[in-house]
C-alpha cells in the first residue's frame, strides 16, 4: 500500500511538472525530454473465485512495471536510456515464471529490470546508432526488434546500426548486436543487412510505386551441436542460421501489392514438437489493397512454414524470439468479441489470411451525419504435423474462422451508434488431436450520447450465443461517463448467464460475475487510472502477439507521463 | 551545479527528425510536414478505439474549425506490419481524407516523443515547435486542441 500511496505522490508531482510540460528542458545547448510509464497491481483475495478453482490465492500482494525513459537530442546528435523496472514482475508475464523458477533454485530477490542506452547521429542521407535498436525488415518475417510493453516484450539488439540512401533510389542497412533475453543480454549473435531499390525512382516515373527489396540475417549459437546432441534432434549441423528473403512492393492508382518471400537457408530445430529433426523453414506473405474515393479494401495472405525463428535454441516464453509472425486476424475491442480469440498453433506452420472491406457513407453538407461500414473476414489452418514423436503425420485442419461486420452511425452531433456481429469458430485444441470448436454469435451494440461539449455517457451491450451448448452463453455490460477532457468513469460486467463456468474437480457450476469498476484522470500528458474488478483467466493480445493472464481479482494503478 | 545545465526555458520543444511513410509508401522525414502551418498530429492504431473516436470527432468538426482558423490535421498510424495495410484502408473508409496520414511502422517517432500510450495527441506551431500535448480521448476533449490552435493564429 506504501508503494501505492508513492506512486499517487509522483503522479501528483509530475502532474505539476507537467503544467509547464511545453516548455523545454534545456541541458546545455541541446534539449532533454522523457515518459515514465507505471502499471501497477495489488492482487486481492477472492473467495469465490478461490473456492471455484478458477483462482489460485494469490501468493504476493503487489505487482509493478515501470518504465522511465530519458532522451538527450542536441542537432543531429541524440542519445538516451531507458529503464525497465520489474518490481516485483506480475503474474502472466513470462518474467515472473522466469524469476519464480530462479528463486527457487537460489532465492534470489523477485525485483528485476533492465537497462537499454544509445547514441545516435542521424544526417540527412546516413545514420549511425550505437547501443539498443529496434528495427524490422519488410514484414519483420526475417527479423524484427521491439518493444511492447503489454506483454512484457523487448528484444531489442545491442550493436551497432548503420545506414545510408542515395536520392530515395537505393536505401542499405546493416546492423549487428545481441538481443536482449527477458532481464539479461543474450551472447548470441544476430547480424543482417536489408537493400531496398525503387524502380520507380530511378527510371523517374511518378504515378506509381515499384520497389524490389531484399533481406539477409544470421543468427549465431555456439553451442548449437551440444544442444542437438542433448536434446536427440539430427540434422541441425550449422552453428549459424542463415535466412534471406525477397519482397516486391507495387502501387499505383489506388491499387497496392507486396508481396514477401523468406526462407531459411540451414536447418533450424523445428517448431513442431513431435519432430526431432532439423528443418528449414519458409514462409510468403502477400497483401493486396485497393482504395476508391471512400470504399477500400485490404486482403493479406500469408503460408509459414517452420519460419518462427528462436533468438535462443533451448530458451523459453514469447521473448525467445528474433522475427515477428503476428495473428493476422481482427483485433477487437470488446469485451465477447475477446473472449476466445486466435492464437497460432503450436504445430510448425500454418496458412491462412483474412479480407478486410470499408466503406464510408458521407453528407457533403453535413460533416456530422455518416455511416460507416467495415466487413472482416479471416480464416487459418494448420499444416501437416506429428502429434508428438514417432506417430504418423496428421492432417491439417481449420483452426479459426471469423466473420464481422459493424455499421458505425453518427446521426447528429449528440448521438453516434455502432452494431456489430461477429461470427466466430475457435479451435480449443489449438490444432493439435481432434478439432474441438467453439462457435460464437456475438452481438454488440454500442452507443455515445453527448449531453454537451463536455458531458457525455458510453454504454455496452453485448451478447455471446452459442448454439451447441459447449461454452454457455454470456452477457456483457458496460457503462462510461465522461467529463472532457479530465474525467472518466466506468464500471462493467461480464457472465456467463447459464453458470456454464464448471469447475471439473468438483464438478460444481459457479456463476461469476467479472465486474470492473474504474476511472481515468487525464491532465496534458500525464494520465492516472485507477480500476478495481475481477479478470478472468483468459489470454492478453497485443499487436497479433498473445500472453496467457491467470485469473485475479485486485487494483489496478496505471500512470503515464512524458515531457 | 546541475542547475546550471538543467533548467526550464520557455521556448518550447521542437519536433524530432524521424523518418516515416506518406499515404503514398514513400520514405519521407518528419520535418517535411513542418510547413508554417500549425498542426494537430494524432498518434493512433488500428486497435485503439478512442484514438479512432479522436480523429472522427476532429473530422466532423474539422471545416468549422478551418473556416476561422489556418491548420493542418496530421494523423500518424502506429500500426506496425501486422495492421499497417488495414490502417491505410481504414483512413479511405473512415473518410479522413482531408488529414495528412503517415505511417510509423517502426515506431520511431513514437518513441522519439515519448509517447507510450495512444491516443497521443501533440499540437505543433509553423515552426516545428510542441506547443501543447495531451493523451488519452473523452468525447469533447477535442475543444481544447481547438482552443490551443486558436491560440496559435
Amino acid at each position: 500500500m506504501k508503494k501505492f500511496l508513492l506512486i499517487l505522490g509522483v503522479a501528483l508531482a509530475a502532474t505539476f511538472v507537467t503544467e509547464s510540460a511545453y516548455a523545454q528542458v534545456k541541458v546545455g545547448k541541446g534539449q532533454l525530454s522523457g515518459s515514465l510509464e507505471s502499471n501497477n497491481i495489488y492482487y486481492d483475495k477472492d473467495n469465490i473465485m478461490q473456492e471455484s478453482g478458477f483462482m489460485k490465492r494469490p501468493d504476493k500482494v503487489f505487482g509493478s512495471h515501470d518504465y522511465l525513459k530519458l532522451d538527450y537530442t542536441l542537432g543531429r546528435f541524440s542519445a538516451g536510456i531507458q529503464i525497465d523496472g520489474y518490481l516485483p514482475p506480475m503474474y502472466g508475464f513470462d518474467i515472473y515464471s522466469l524469476k519464480k523458477k530462479a528463486n527457487r533454485i537460489d532465492g534470489s530477490s523477485m525485483l528485476t529490470g533492465f537497462f537499454t542506452k544509445y547514441v545516435q547521429w542521424e544526417d540527412t542521407n546516413w545514420g549511425v546508432r550505437l547501443g539498443d535498436i529496434y528495427d524490422q525488415f519488410g514484414n519483420g518475417l526475417i527479423f524484427r526488434t521491439y518493444e511492447d510493453r503489454a506483454l512484457g516484450f523487448n528484444n531489442a539488439i545491442a550493436g551497432a546500426r548503420v545506414h545510408y540512401n542515395l536520392n530515395n533510389y537505393f536505401t542499405i542497412k546493416a546492423l549487428a548486436g545481441m538481443p536482449r533475453y527477458y532481464d539479461k543480454r543474450n551472447t548470441n549473435w544476430v547480424w543482417g543487412a536489408d537493400l531496398s531499390l525503387s524502380l520507380s525512382d530511378i527510371v523517374g516515373w511518378n504515378n506509381g510505386l515499384v520497389a524490389i527489396e531484399g533481406s539477409y540475417v544470421g543468427r549465431h549459437q555456439n553451442d548449437v551441436l551440444a544442444y542437438a546432441e542433448y536434446r536427440g534432434i539430427t540434422g541441425l549441423d550449422s552453428k549459424t542460421l542463415n535466412m534471406v528473403s525477397g519482397r516486391l512492393n507495387f502501387e499505383v492508382a489506388g491499387f497496392t501489392l507486396r508481396g514477401e518471400y523468406v526462407t531459411k537457408l540451414n536447418n533450424d530445430v523445428d517448431m513442431n514438437e513431435g519432430v526431432h529433426e532439423g528443418r528449414k523453414g519458409n514462409a510468403i506473405h502477400i497483401d493486396l489493397g485497393y482504395s476508391y474515393k471512400r470504399f477500400s479494401a485490404s486482403a493479406t495472405f500469408r503460408r509459414q512454414e517452420n519460419m518462427n525463428t528462436l533468438l535462443m535454441l533451448g530458451g523459453q516464453g514469447g521473448c525467445n524470439v528474433i522475427n515477428y509472425i503476428p495473428v493476422l486476424t481482427r483485433q477487437h475491442t470488446y469485451l465477447l468479441t475477446n473472449l476466445n480469440p486466435y492464437q497460432p498453433t503450436s504445430t510448425g506452420g500454418e496458412i491462412g489470411g483474412q479480407i478486410d472491406l470499408y466503406y464510408s457513407l458521407r453528407n457533403k453538407s453535413n460533416r456530422t451525419k455518416y455511416w460507416n461500414f467495415h466487413a472482416n473476414f479471416s480464416t487459418f489452418q494448420n499444416l501437416d504435423y506429428v502429434e508428438y514423436p514417432g506417430a504418423p503425420v496428421s492432417e491439417g485442419k481449420k483452426t479459426w474462422l471469423e466473420i464481422n461486420v459493424d455499421a458505425e452511425r453518427q446521426w447528429n452531433r449528440k448521438i453516434k451508434t455502432t452494431f456489430l456481429y461477429a461470427y466466430q469458430e475457435y479451435d480449443k485444441s489449438h490444432g493439435l488431436g481432434a478439432p474441438q470448436y467453439l462457435k460464437s454469435h456475438i452481438f454488440v451494440a454500442d452507443m455515445t450520447y453527448k449531453f454537451n461539449k463536455k458531458h457525455s455517457l458510453h454504454v455496452e451491450a453485448q451478447y455471446l450465443a452459442d448454439f451447441d451448448n459447449k461454452q454457455g452463453d454470456w452477457v456483457a455490460l458496460l457503462a462510461e461517463y465522461n467529463f472532457a477532457p479530465k474525467f472518466s468513469f466506468y464500471v462493467s460486467d461480464m457472465w456467463n448467464c447459464e453458470k456454464a463456468e464448471l469447475n471439473f474437480a468438483n464438478q460444481k457450476n459457479y456463476l461469476i460475475h467479472y465486474y470492473q469498476v474504474g476511472a481515468s484522470f487525464t491532465h496534458g500528458r500525464t494520465r492516472i487510472q485507477l480500476s478495481y474488478g475481477r479478470n478472468r483467466e483468459g489470454v492478453v493480445c497485443s499487436g497479433g502477439v498473445c500472453r496467457p493472464q491467470p485469473a485475479y481479482t485486485g487494483v489496478n494503478l496505471a500512470l503515464t507521463t512524458s515531457f | 551545479m546541475l542547475a546550471m545545465f538543467v533548467g526550464f526555458n520557455a521556448s518550447a520543444q521542437t519536433m524530432p527528425d524521424v523518418k516515416l511513410e506518406n499515404q503514398e509508401g514513400k520514405t519521407i522525414s518528419t520535418l517535411d510536414v513542418v510547413d508554417g502551418t500549425p498542426m494537430i498530429i494524432s498518434f493512433w492504431s488500428t486497435t485503439c478505439k478512442p484514438c479512432i473516436m479522436e480523429l472522427n470527432a476532429i473530422n466532423d468538426s474539422l471545416y468549422e474549425w478551418l473556416d476561422v482558423a489556418n491548420f493542418k490535421v496530421v494523423a500518424v498510424s502506429v500500426d506496425d506490419s501486422r495492421t499497417i495495410s488495414r490502417a491505410r484502408a481504414m483512413t479511405q473508409g473512415q473518410g479522413w481524407d482531408d488529414f495528412e496520414c503517415l505511417y510509423d511502422k517502426n515506431q520511431d517517432f513514437k518513441r522519439a516523443m515519448n509517447v507510450s500510450l495512444t491516443p497521443h495527441t501533440f499540437i505543433v506551431d509553423g515552426e516545428g515547435n510542441i506547443v501543447y500535448s495531451h493523451s488519452g480521448y473523452t468525447p469533447g476533449s477535442e475543444q481544447e486542441l481547438f482552443d490551443k490552435i486558436m491560440e496559435l493564429q
